[in-house]
């Protein structure tokens, strides 16, 4: 994850949810014939092995178990109606990782969610873009009207998805860490040689301890990420299952990729506002499209505040807040 | 890489933290801040018999021939319970380099002394400007066909007061050149030694050096690259400092999250608000990094690698996370711990010796920029 970010290797950052977290989530609860079926194809980095996720609904945000997108089951399928909002690569999937509600009739609304596999070529789905902020088109709004879902796709067991989707949006969340070091790692050297090649004041802007303090500032930033990142990684290789950890570095990441973006800006100066794809854009573009995309990053798979929510009660075992 | 403690190192880490809080009572260090000598003397004995101070001597001088991540792991234990006392200077920043540094007959001479406890040493580098740089060297050490004749001023050297032999750095050129490092007599006829006062009674002294003789022999290392010295046991010195600084702040941290939990306000734990909530986690991710960057450069260090940029990165983030979470831990508890009697301010008060200690966050950062290749 790491090289790969380094070297910008397209479709390793958002959106490939099958490399990401639904491989290694099938691995661990899918069925025999789950994993015969869709684990090849995504190790294959074939069309058909690309994934997207459908997790958030217009009301189920941070408050992911008010999920209320209904799969009801009949004797060989489920019939799926409901809106999902965000859906990164959904135009591009050929399979989405989808939480749906199986029971309403249930004390906590953690219970009665489950966990499917959704056929992007099933009749009854709807493709809505979203174009960003930044003018890139990654989301989309899905809508289901009585999609048929073969009972054969649900993962796990049935109600208990919520469990499985914590476990799935830890894998999700242990990559990050790595992944986000590997492409800051990039840009923090693109950064390094941009104030050695370009001079100010008579004298390469390298020589400015201002610049020299903040680029020193941002390295030692990243080398705490790296540790982060291997210390996971050390983890999960050792048989040690992450608990706070994960979403620690969630965090981390952000508060990295947020003043990486901003030193960028300033070293660039009013050259940042260039459209990344001008000719006059500085650095390929790379600052500029960082700094258009950290805030939304902040928040995908899990706000800044939420991951800090879980830390500290899984972590440091203080109180629920809410 | 590995992210975890062998048993031995484990072993340490639960004796070290057992021996503290039975000999090293916070009533004990509230004592020992008002003593002239500044440290336990029979505490000091203690360690002796622990191995403490030859720890990571070689055994023909006296010492285990443990590894330097051994030392790291008791110094992260004396800093998380605040252990006041010249172990830092003796140990860290004078039998390091005279390990290294030293002749076959000095090292015969006084490292057995320190693993027994019998010396005391100080490292005398800093001058009146407080700055941890060459150019600032002033102090002279002048030649005169006979020996030396060492002149001039050193500040902040600690527990020079109570020290039986010194380390000073001179310079035997012009100001900032032909630097050479001395080890000294402390009770040599010419040096006068007091006590600088300062928030925390880490032993801060002020030397004066008025004629005072040394010989060639008394040279550590060679005439003229006495920096040399103090570079090698900043390097590793500043880890260790780092390793105390990561002790202090992991107490700090641990009682702060145990008084949010206990904290009833508004007829909930404070700990359950997320302002209060999200302050500690920032306060775990800080302390955990710093964590895992000193044991970087310890590792490194101890594996004889290249260590210069990972110890001023351990050195700029400890200098940073020390200070930010006591500060966030003085909001959280609100006013009962901003008095004499709470421990916060033990550690409070330590910030700016450990944050000026052999290099601050600028000269870390300025080191930082220099192996990042500007």
């Amino acid at each position: 994850m790491d090289e790969a970010s380094y070297w910008d290797i397209p479709g390793m950052t958002m959106g490939v949810s099958g490399v990401g977290w639904v491989g290694q989530s099938l691995m661990l609860f899918g069925s025999e014939e789950q994993k015969k079926k869709y684990i090849p194809l995504i190790a294959s980095g074939e069309p058909d092995g690309v994934w997207c996720t459908a997790y958030s609904e217009p009301n189920a945000g941070s408050d992911f178990a008010n999920i209320q997108t209904r799969a009801v089951r009949t004797d060989s399928e489920y019939i799926l109606n409901g809106q999902k909002i965000w859906t990164s690569c959904a135009h591009r999937a050929r399979w989405c990782w989808l939480a749906a509600r199986t029971d309403t009739n249930v004390a906590k609304k953690q219970h009665g969610i489950s966990l499917l596999i959704l056929d992007m070529k099933s009749p009854g789905i709807t493709i809505k873009p979203i174009e960003n902020f930044a003018g890139v088109h990654i989301f989309n709004e899905l809508f289901f009207d009585n999609v048929k879902v073969p009972v054969a796709n649900l993962v796990g067991i049935e109600n208990r998805g919520w469990y499985h989707l914590m476990q799935s949006l830890a894998f999700e969340r242990h990559s990050m860490a790595p992944q986000f070091y590997g492409g800051a790692r990039r840009i923090h050297e693109y950064l390094v040689k941009y104030v050695r090649d370009n001079r100010y004041k008579g004298k390469p802007m390298s020589e400015d301890s201002i610049i020299r303090h903040k680029l020193a500032e941002r390295a030692l930033e990243l080398e705490t990420l790296k540790m982060f990142a291997y210390e996971i990684t050390w983890k999960i290789s050792k048989g040690i299952i992450p608990v706070y950890e994960a979403a620690r570095n969630k965090a981390y990441c952000d508060l990295v990729m947020e003043r990486l973006a901003i030193t960028g800006t300033e070293i660039l100066g009013i050259y940042s506002q260039v459209d990344a794809l001008s000719k006059w854009a500085r650095l390929m573009g790379i600052i500029t499209r960082m700094y258009m995309m950290f805030p939304g990053n902040s928040i995908a798979a899990g706000t800044d505040e939420i991951q800090k929510n879980i830390v500290g009660q899984f972590k440091l075992g203080l109180p629920r807040p809410y | 890489m590995d992210f975890d403690l062998s048993e031995q190192q484990k072993m340490l880490k639960a004796m070290a933290g057992d021996f503290m809080s039975r000999e090293c009572s916070k009533a004990r260090v509230r004592q020992l801040e008002k003593d002239s000598k500044g440290y336990d003397p029979v505490v000091w004995d203690k360690m002796v018999e622990l191995g403490w101070q030859g720890l990571i001597l070689p055994e023909k001088y006296g010492g285990m021939g443990a590894d330097f991540l051994d030392l790291v792991v008791l110094m992260e234990e004396m800093g998380r319970n605040i252990l006041p006392g010249p172990f830092f200077s003796t140990i860290g920043e004078c039998a390091i380099p005279l390990m290294t540094f030293g002749r076959d007959s000095q090292k015969a001479d006084y490292l057995p002394l320190i693993a027994s406890g019998k010396n005391i040493w100080s490292l005398a580098v800093l001058e009146h400007s407080g700055r941890f740089d060459v150019g600032e060297i002033a102090c002279c050490a002048n030649s005169d066909g006979k020996g030396y004749i060492i002149n001039g001023e050193k500040w902040f050297s600690q527990y020079a007061h109570v020290a039986d032999r010194l380390l000073v750095i001179c310079c035997t050129g012009r100001q900032g050149e032909g630097i050479t490092a001395f080890l000294i007599d402390a009770k040599k006829k010419g040096i006068k030694i007091e006590n600088i006062p300062t928030v925390a009674g880490e032993g801060q002294c002020r030397i004066r050096f008025k004629n005072v003789r040394a010989s060639s022999n008394d040279i550590l290392g060679k005439r003229g690259q006495g920096w040399k010295v103090v570079d090698y046991l900043a390097q590793r010195a500043l880890v260790l400092k780092c390793a105390e600084v990561c002790g202090a702040c992991q107490a700090v941290l641990n009682m702060t999250q145990a008084y949010a939990k206990d904290r009833v306000q508004f007829d909930k734990p404070i700990g359950s608000f997320m302002s209060i909530q999200h302050k500690l986690v920032d306060m775990l991710t800080a302390v955990e990094g710093l964590q895992y960057l000193v044991y970087q450069a310890a590792w490194l260090i101890s594996a004889g690698q290249k260590a210069d940029i990972a110890v001023a990165m351990a050195k700029a983030k400890a200098n940073e996370v020390y200070q930010r979470v006591c500060i966030d831990a003085v909001r959280i508890h609100g006013a009962i711990d901003f008095t004499m009697d709470h421990d916060l301010g033990w550690y409070f008060r330590r910030i700016k010796d450990a944050e000026f200690t052999l290099g601050d966050t600028d000269f870390m950062l300025e080191r930082i920029a220099g192996g990042i290749g500007l």
